[in-house]
């Protein structure tokens, strides 16, 4: 494959074009976000360069007729439902992998059981869980039936996710340390943890990204106090101007900030299984 | 005293182990023997904790070990691959036990120190403390591994297949040091290995495992010289298998015949058994010099291969003619006969 040119030039050409649908709509976004206000709209042509819709976004322009993004409080909650989600769900899904080590009664039909929840549209979720909770008397609200919503969603990413890992992983290192003498629960917080760290935090991003955009599920669940997805929205329904943007770019920017977290905490766990892989090649 | 009494366990319809006893003495440095599949790994499972048995007992010191975890048996275990703690240093690894044991942990940094460091001047890797597992060879990731289970005091040390990773020099230097530090602590040794060679030079006594059955507990030399049923003759690999049709004259009884390799004299067609001797005409077909000893093949009519193995040191090479047909001979009371002409392939 790697002397036939003309296909070499075709996959090159798909990559271009598959990037350029991925990215071209926030770069659009972006430089609209630059638009001058508060006169200018959400469309091409540029008036001209500025960045008022950024100071808008925190109160620092003189008051316009356009009025200041409702969500300050929108993004705060879905922080904190999202970093409980992420909590939760990895946890969960992490305690779930491990019994699923052992082949226990019934394991096979719990396995599909969780994996096919995550094939039922979310919106009827959604729904399902606000009839029930109108049932039961119990009120909605972002921290109560949304997050359960939420840690329903994500569980079973986080679950596959550690389910994966712990695959892979090596038991007889945890029989070892059984045998010195090291009961099991305190072998699986100095052995098993710090080994399969990677994939706990691979669970974890996933889980938080799900949760922080979650939208079809939280619709319903909500109750009266929105979370971010669901306030901006809200706010396509008057009228959109370029604040939008300038939100979305920089909760973009918080998201690449977290993704370099991520990166750096994994580099630095995964550098050590690395060197180990590369000595047992040369060995 | 390690007591092994009736074990048994099975995988579904396949049977691993039928009825194993075995009884091992205290500060004894037993080999155990078997093909792969025999269920060596799988009793050393059992011993450690990792495998529950089926029925059986184990006693340690008259106290029963079945019912009682892993972490509480006080049974060292150093497996295959290892199994080193890969984030941690040689020295972590090796205080891990001490540190972290529920019973009896040691707490001072000093005192974990001086028996760390004591364990690993026992195993030759006094300087190499600080190194990240990564940075070890095969041999010192084995005697780390060592070094890790000897350092808790255990009361038996169960190794699974020990050498199998290490490459041909290495392994002869550690069956030196294991035998060395096994004489320093006096402790019981289990050593599963699938090699004859390593099993006869470990064991103070060698168990010979198929199938999930002991066919023999014996000293080596007995084991070698004397194997107690034609598999523990075949698994030596240093015996010849002859059915009665295979043999000139009705010189042997019924059943199958075995004789050592190296108990075999070739000589002209046409020589003429005294009494004592028995006697087959092969065909040579080839012969493989490796050093102090030279092997030659012969074929019989049946098509089975008889090997004759001359010991350079105190035998000239004979001058043999490939495809040219030859007498075997050996003295008959040198050969063993073992009454299940079936098991013969």
């Amino acid at each position: 494959m790697e002397n036939q040119p003309a296909l070499r030039g075709a996959l090159g050409l798909y990559t271009v074009i598959f990037i350029t649908f991925l990215y071209a709509p926030f770069i659009v976004l972006a430089i609209l976000s630059f638009q001058s206000g508060p006169e200018g709209g959400p469309q091409f042509p540029i008036i001209h360069w500025s960045i008022y819709w950024y100071k808008h976004l925190f109160g620092l322009t003189p008051p316009s007729r356009v009025a200041p993004l409702p969500i300050g409080d929108a993004l705060i909650r879905s922080l904190i439902l999202a970093f409980a989600t992420m909590v939760t769900s990895t946890l969960l899904g992490t305690l779930t992998a491990q019994a699923f080590r052992r082949r226990f009664t019934g394991s096979g039909l719990v396995f599909y059981l969780v994996v096919l929840g995550m094939m039922v549209p979310g919106v009827l979720v959604g729904l399902g869980v606000a009839l029930v909770s109108t049932y039961l008397g119990v009120d909605r609200s972002w921290w109560g039936t949304t997050f359960l919503v939420h840690v329903v969603y994500t569980f079973p990413f986080a679950f596959l996710v550690m389910l994966a890992v712990l695959n892979r992983f090596d038991r007889s290192v945890e029989e070892a340390a059984w045998a010195l003498g090291v009961p099991p629960a305190r072998t699986f917080r100095k052995i098993t943890f710090p080994l399969i760290f990677p994939g706990v935090l691979s669970a974890m991003l996933f889980a938080f990204t799900l949760s922080y955009d979650e939208f079809p599920r939280t619709l319903f669940a909500a109750g009266g106090d929105l979370t971010l997805p669901l306030a901006i929205y809200g706010t396509f329904s008057v009228e959109i101007h370029p604040n939008i943007f300038a939100f979305g770019v920089l909760t973009t920017l918080f998201s690449f900030a977290i993704l370099a977290v991520y990166g750096l905490l994994m580099a630095m766990s995964v550098r050590r299984a690395r060197r180990v892989a590369i000595q047992e090649e040369i060995a | 005293m390690l007591e092994i009494r009736g074990v048994r366990k099975s995988y579904g319809a396949k049977r691993a182990l039928d009825d194993v006893s075995l009884s091992v003495r205290p500060g004894e440095y037993l080999s155990l023997l078997g093909p792969s599949g025999s269920g060596k790994s799988t009793l050393l499972r059992i011993i450690a904790g990792f495998e529950r048995a089926d029925a059986g007992e184990i006693y340690l010191d008259g106290k029963p070990l079945t019912a009682k975890p892993v972490h509480e048996r006080g049974v060292g275990f150093v497996s295959q691959g290892f199994a080193l703690f890969p984030h941690l240093t040689v020295f972590d690894n090796v205080a891990f036990g001490l540190r972290f044991r529920q019973r009896n942990p040691v707490g001072a940094p000093a005192e974990v120190k001086r028996r760390v460091d004591e364990m690993l001047e026992l195993v030759g890797l006094g300087e190499l403390g600080g190194r990240q597992i990564a940075q070890l060879s095969g041999g010192q990731k084995q005697r780390v591994a060592l070094a890790r289970t000897l350092v808790v005091d255990p009361h038996i040390c169960l190794l699974d297949e020990p050498l199998g990773a290490l490459d041909a020099n290495l392994r002869r230097r550690m069956t030196i040091e294991l035998r060395r530090i096994h004489q320093r602590l006096g402790i019981i040794f289990i050593h599963v290995t699938g090699n004859e060679i390593e099993a006869l030079a470990m064991g103070e006594r060698v168990v010979v495992l198929d199938q999930g059955r002991v066919l023999q507990t014996d000293a080596p030399d007995t084991v070698y010289n004397r194997p107690a049923s034609l598999q523990v003759a075949r698994f030596l690999n240093r015996y010849n298998t002859f059915d009665q049709r295979d043999l000139d004259g009705a010189a042997a009884a019924d059943g199958v015949s075995c004789i050592r390799r190296d108990l075999i004299e070739v000589r002209e067609a046409g020589y003429r058994a005294a009494a004592p001797e028995t006697l087959t005409t092969a065909t040579f077909v080839t012969a493989e010099y490796s050093g102090s000893i030279i092997v030659y093949f012969f074929s019989l009519p049946s098509g089975k291969v008889v090997e004759v193995e001359y010991h350079l040191s105190h035998k000239r090479p004979a001058e043999l003619r490939e495809g040219s047909a030859y007498a075997l001979v050996w003295r008959t009371d040198q050969a063993m006969v073992f009454g299940s002409p079936k098991i013969a392939a």
